[in-house]
């Protein structure tokens, strides 16, 4: 379970403190997920980095299984926009790389590993280098990365954005998959509207210029069968898109 | 691939050797013989005497290469990775990276001697500076996110130094040796003019003064191909060490 309460974050410089997210507060359970979408620059990815460890000087409170944040401690997959696989590391060795680091090597063996690239359409590219594979494909090695380490919670930065309209919808797809399988709560970061109702059990609209929620919404849709086809499906993600950019004109309009 | 570049540099020996050949006929003066007594002069003298002045030069290149390495290297990526670091060292790198290394030799010469530690530290000098900077621009160059997987996975320094600095910073650094070296072989040559009896530097001189000029230039021929040697070991190095580089 992730817990934030009362969430904030400045930032200082040397002449002024700028506020980029401030009183947050959500709550994902025991392996489920939450959308967070909004505009670029409302504060999303530092919401993100605040959760993954990566950003100690936060007021309030972040708590994942009852513990602060604290990467140490916890396992906490994260997913950076670009991917985040080491280029000069080999496919296999980029997967391992968490377990790795976090001295876990018991955590998925040889045999567990090679299902999941299969899973995942990658057995045979092991020995290659990143540059040397497709957009989805480095996709699919940092999800079977953050997946072969079964991480208390997995964040994901924009995680298939840079994916054209088909590979994109493959990869959730593939990713719905991997996290029924392994259950793991999960917190994406979006401005996609579709992609928040297509993996969001929970949405959450960050507003454009106070960094803060400005709707929680319980996703009705979630899980269903083919729910990309369901008429109901276009009257959510129109309806959720008429909502975020009335919220975000108002910004705007302040 | 690598067959046909073996056949392009053999191609361009062969050219270079030629013109030496033409030059020295049309010349005609004992200052530039022919590339042919040469090569059998030093058939004739390599073992016994030029052998253990390559030695010597080896092994002064190799320590002050060494030695800027584990200097430089460091500092370096003290330099790159905290920024706080870079502040203090900045100015004291730039400050002194212009000053001309061989200039200071006299007084490296009267500190540390005129045997090989004045010269081992004088190769040194030049290629530590090199290393610093090519190390610290290198591990500024890495973005951001790179780190992030790293760090929320609660990574020590040593893990962010293993799999990160080092393997991006490595490029840099070999391209930096490869550059200072060109200039450290000529700075060797002149530092073992200077108190030794040893080293090719010695010997070429020695050989001028004696109006040998078939030993002189089997001395030059055998520093070229000392600077090769390493050369190309650099090179290999590389495209072994960075063969991530030369994917796609």
């Amino acid at each position: 379970m992730i817990s934030i309460e009362n969430l904030s974050v400045k930032y200082k410089s040397d002449s002024d403190i700028y506020t980029a997210i401030s009183g947050i507060n959500l709550m994902v359970p025991d392996g489920g997920t939450l959308a967070i979408i909004g505009p670029s620059g409302c504060g999303k990815s530092t919401l993100l980095k605040v959760v993954a460890g990566l950003i100690p000087d936060y007021e309030g409170t972040v708590h994942i299984n009852g513990e602060e944040v604290n990467p140490k401690k916890q396992t906490i997959g994260f997913m950076p926009q670009n991917y985040g696989l080491l280029p000069w590391r080999t496919v296999y060795d980029n997967i391992r790389l968490g377990m790795k680091i976090k001295r876990a090597p018991e955590l998925l063996d040889r045999k567990m590993l090679k299902k999941l690239m299969r899973q995942l359409g990658i057995e045979g590219l092991g020995h290659r280098y990143p540059v040397e594979l497709s957009g989805g494909q480095q996709q699919r090695v940092a999800l079977a990365r953050v997946f072969a380490l079964q991480p208390d919670v997995l964040l994901m930065d924009e995680p298939f954005s840079a994916l054209d309209a088909i590979t994109r919808e493959e990869m959730q797809d593939i990713f719905l998959k991997l996290w029924h399988k392994f259950n793991v709560s999960t917190i994406f970061v979006t401005h996609y509207v579709e992609e928040a109702l297509y993996l969001g059990q929970r949405i959450a609209v960050l507003s454009a210029n106070s960094g803060n929620i400005s709707m929680i919404l319980d996703n009705p849709l979630f899980g269903g069968k083919d729910i990309r086809q369901d008429p109901e499906f276009f009257a959510m993600s129109l309806k959720l898109r008429n909502t975020v950019k009335k919220d975000w004109n108002q910004a705007w309009e302040n | 691939m690598g067959k046909l570049v073996g056949m392009w540099y053999l191609l361009a020996a062969v050219v270079l050797t030629a013109i030496w050949f033409v030059v020295a006929q049309i010349v005609d003066l004992p200052i530039i013989p022919s590339p042919v007594r040469v090569v059998e002069n030093l058939a004739d003298i390599f073992m016994q005497y030029i052998a253990i002045h390559s030695l010597y030069s080896l092994w002064r290149i190799v320590a002050g290469l060494l030695l800027a390495v584990v200097v430089g290297l460091p500092m370096g990526v003290l330099m790159g990775y905290f920024p706080k670091t870079d502040k203090f060292l900045a100015p004291v790198v730039y400050l002194t990276y212009p000053v001309p290394k061989i200039a200071l030799l006299p007084i490296l010469m009267l500190l540390f001697g005129v045997g090989d530690l004045s010269k081992i530290f004088m190769i040194f000098l030049i290629i530590v500076f090199q290393v610093v900077v090519a190390v610290r621009d290198g591990i500024r160059a890495i973005p951001t996110e790179t780190y992030y997987p790293l760090y929320s996975l609660g990574a020590s320094f040593k893990d962010i130094f293993f799999e990160v600095l080092w393997p991006a910073s490595l490029p840099k650094f070999i391209t930096a040796i490869r550059v200072a070296l060109a200039t450290a072989i000529s700075v060797l040559f002149f530092t073992e003019t200077f108190g030794t009896q040893y080293g090719m530097g010695y010997f070429i001189m020695d050989a001028w003064l004696r109006v040998n000029y078939l030993e002189m230039y089997s001395g030059i021929v055998v520093l070229s191909l000392l600077g090769l040697i390493l050369f190309t070991t650099i090179d290999f190095i590389e495209k072994y060490a960075c063969d991530w580089q030369y994917k796609n």
